[in-house]
């Protein structure tokens, strides 16, 4: 065996498109109760691209389990926010004589449960996640992650954001120091100084767009415009930049069991990406809007010229509101899923084909872990919203 | 399947693929056969007993990327796999294997009817139940500045919520000498009660049929209510009864109430009812959907003031009535004002409290009454 492991993807952008296209539809045409059918088959499909050494990663979650995790989540939240929600509501107008405290403080009592969601979906997802058979794992420590992530946050706060990188490297630490591959422990090494750099880099091209934006004035048009152009190119390549970079340093400094990686992703290649999607996505749904204009148009049986605000009201009532229905919906279906197929895929595609594992000797010899039956799966999160990626 | 054989049997079945024997995470080069007397698919690798899954067992993973791979899995074992490459291999298995595309069992269904009726459950009780007896708990310990700031934040939601547009809301109706009428109606239906915070009596610029209170004091009647009435003693009765609802607090109640109940709604919903819950509390206080008790108990406040300050109820009565025959048994505003289902005829029960000597005189004078008509423009 060879002393490293490529990592092959194997995922189309058609595939996918049409993929999140049928199960969002699917999603709404049932209100939502697809969205568990839709969430499992598009993370099988991501997952079944990644091929570490030829063998694919499997995503092993059900559908009716997350529906099963939502139910029970419902339970436990309803009370907790009906309460929870009436009775600040009562304080604040009793105590403070206004609503805003009470929203400000119900928000603020939520937050510890975001945290805690966001951990036990991650349990769920890696307790349903496997390559070669083996199944990877998080141990329990949601409540520990939830006061850590708030303490984080606060600091995060009180320093003006100059600590954030000090909390995506603890909070991704504190994830990582506990989850499994099997038998072997993963370990995040490594400093959280490696990721001020470009987390400074990125707040540095942000005020360069405050800046040019605010030299708006004081020069001709032209040159204003393509100032600013340009500062948001720049910030996107700040971004892009931040992203590649922090995953780069953050993976590179993952080991289990002799097992680790090497990683190599391009910036100006992930930059490409964002920009490549962003403005493919923009014109797609700019063509969309202008098909239905059309078709509005169409069914007023009017000049283009001579269309005013006051002939759109001249529909009759069912047209306008099943053509305001279908592009809504239409608008977002179509956004979704190519968000999947023009950004996420390619992300994944780029990020997975610059990873290599190194030291694969060792993975032989990992052998399986208990399964975690996990009843709420990722309930919480789903009950909270959070995770809407996939 | 029927397997229609020749000869001496069916052609021999030896390729090769990759197992995964889900304990350790090896990989480990098998070859595969059919054994057609346990009707098995066998897998073997050297030097350990070969593996046996029945045929009508062997499932394919479904939505995978690479699509002509074939990851088979077998009912029973949860963690093992076989992957074939070959695609002569996956042709014979295809035709062999028909339960291939099958899904899994879906199993726990009774758990997870059981947690679908708890969910319900939990909900409906909730807010059917808890938030209601709490609100009303609460509201009457609510010192009167915070229901004053409740009543204020709610009245410029429900402005905001019954504007054409986005940018204003509905205008006040002001002028000074229709504000003195009314307020002077107010006096006279009040006179001698010991209310917790002044009234401030409010006119919408809306062609709705309708009035309603908030928290703290605050009673609004629309345009379309006064437009609607025949004499002053008519609004005089709906004033009335809506300080009734101010008196025992249910405004107060049910504000409380709304703010439990969305955020359960919403939670079920999903992010998308965020704007929703705005307009559906709006909504809530407009429509004014008090228990058939609270309905009961501001119509027996409205007959008793009217009384007491020497207005005839039969104007309320007829105002009901009117309602009735406009709007209908079941409408919001005929469960608020005239005849909520439970309560049978609520027109007669005012008739019913007319004194047979009185010396009613209508609570306005019709100069004043027509400073009231005209506060809209």
């Amino acid at each position: 065996m060879s002393d490293t492991l490529p990592v092959e993807f194997a995922g189309r952008r058609g595939h996918l498109f049409w993929l999140a296209l049928k199960t969002s539809f699917l999603t709404l045409i049932t209100l939502g109760l697809y969205r568990f059918w839709m969430k499992t088959r598009l993370r099988r499909y991501y997952w079944s691209s990644v091929r570490p050494g030829g063998v694919p990663l499997e995503y092993t979650g059900r559908p009716l389990e997350k529906l099963l995790g939502f139910l029970v989540a419902v339970c436990i939240m309803a009370f907790y926010i009906g309460i929870v929600n009436l009775i600040l509501m009562f304080l604040s107008f009793a105590v403070m004589g206004g609503n805003v405290a009470g929203y400000l403080i119900s928000f603020v009592g939520v937050i510890p449960v975001i945290f805690y969601a966001q951990y036990r979906a991650r349990r769920y997802v890696l307790a349903r996640t496997r390559w070669r058979g083996i199944r990877f794992g998080l141990e329990p420590g949601a409540w520990g992650f939830a006061w850590r992530s708030a303490v984080h946050w606060v600091l995060t706060i009180l320093t003006l954001g100059l600590l954030w990188p000090r909390m995506r490297f603890w909070l991704e630490k504190y994830m990582t120091d506990r989850t499994y591959f099997g038998t072997a422990r993963l370990e995040q090494g490594g400093r959280w100084t490696m990721l001020f750099g470009p987390a400074l880099y990125l707040a540095v091209t942000g005020a360069a767009v405050v800046a040019a934006s605010s030299l708006l004035a004081a020069m001709p048009a032209v040159w204003s415009a393509a100032l600013t152009w340009l500062a948001y190119l720049w910030l996107l390549y700040g971004f892009a930049r931040f992203r590649a970079l922090s995953w780069q340093r953050m993976t590179m400094h993952k080991t289990a069991a002799g097992v680790g990686f090497e990683s190599n992703p391009r910036i100006w290649r992930v930059a490409r990406i964002y920009l490549f999607g962003w403005l493919s996505i923009g014109v797609v749904l700019a063509v969309i809007g202008l098909l239905l204009g059309m078709v509005a148009v169409a069914a007023l049986g009017a000049d283009w010229d001579q269309l005013t605000l006051q002939d759109a009201t001249q529909l009759p009532t069912w047209l306008a509101w099943a053509m305001g229905v279908v592009l809504y919906f239409s608008f977002f279906l179509t956004f979704g899923a190519l968000r999947h197929a023009l950004i996420s895929l390619p992300l994944w595609r780029h990020y997975a084909e610059t990873l290599t594992v190194t030291g694969p000797a060792a993975i032989d010899g990992i052998a399986q872990r208990d399964r975690d039956e996990f009843a709420e799966a990722e309930g919480f999160a789903e009950a909270l919203d959070l995770g809407a990626a996939i | 399947m029927t397997t229609i054989r020749v000869g001496t049997g069916p052609e021999p079945f030896a390729f090769a693929g990759r197992w995964l024997d889900g304990h350790s995470a090896a990989v480990t080069e098998t070859s595969l056969g059919f054994d057609e007397q346990r009707q098995t698919l066998v897998i073997s690798v050297a030097g350990r007993p070969p593996v046996h899954w029945a045929i009508d067992d062997i499932r394919t993973l479904r939505d995978q990327a690479q699509r002509d791979v074939m990851i088979l899995s077998v009912n029973g074992d949860p963690v093992a796999r076989l992957i074939v490459e070959d695609p002569a291999a996956q042709d014979i298995l295809r035709s062999r294997c028909d339960r291939l595309n099958r899904g899994p069992a879906p199993g726990g269904l009774r758990r997870l009817w059981f947690w679908a009726g708890a969910a319900l459950a939990s909900v409906a009780a909730i807010i059917l139940v808890l938030v209601p007896v709490m609100a009303n708990q609460l509201a009457a310990f609510l010192p009167p500045e915070g229901e004053a700031a409740l009543g204020k934040a709610t009245l410029g939601q429900i402005r905001q919520a019954l504007a054409d547009t986005e940018s204003a809301p509905v205008a006040f109706c002001d002028s000074a000498a229709g504000s003195k009428a009314l307020f002077t109606m107010a006096v006279r239906l009040t006179d001698g009660l010991d209310l917790p915070y002044d009234l401030s009596i409010h006119v919408l610029n809306h062609d709705m049929v309708n009035a309603f209170a908030l928290p703290g004091g605050h009673v609004v009647l629309f345009r379309g209510l006064i437009d609607n009435a025949d004499g002053p003693d008519e609004v005089a009765g709906v004033l009335a009864h809506e300080i009734g609802h101010v008196v025992s607090r249910d405004p107060t109640a049910a504000a409380l109430r709304t703010a439990g109940s969305f955020g359960v709604l919403s939670l079920l919903l999903g992010d998308f009812a965020g704007g929703l819950v705005v307009l559906f509390l709006a909504n809530q206080l407009i429509q004014a959907d008090y228990s058939r008790a609270a309905e009961a108990a501001a119509d027996q406040f409205a007959i008793d003031r009217l009384l007491a300050a020497n207005v005839s109820p039969e104007a309320l009565a007829r105002f009901m009535d009117k309602l009735k025959a406009e709007f209908g048994d079941d409408s919001a505003i005929g469960r608020h004002f005239a005849s909520h289902p439970q309560l049978g005829d609520r027109a007669e029960t005012a008739r019913g409290a007319i004194p047979v000597l009185n010396d009613f005189r209508p609570i306005l004078t019709p100069a004043q009454w027509r400073t009231v008509r005209r506060m809209c423009g």
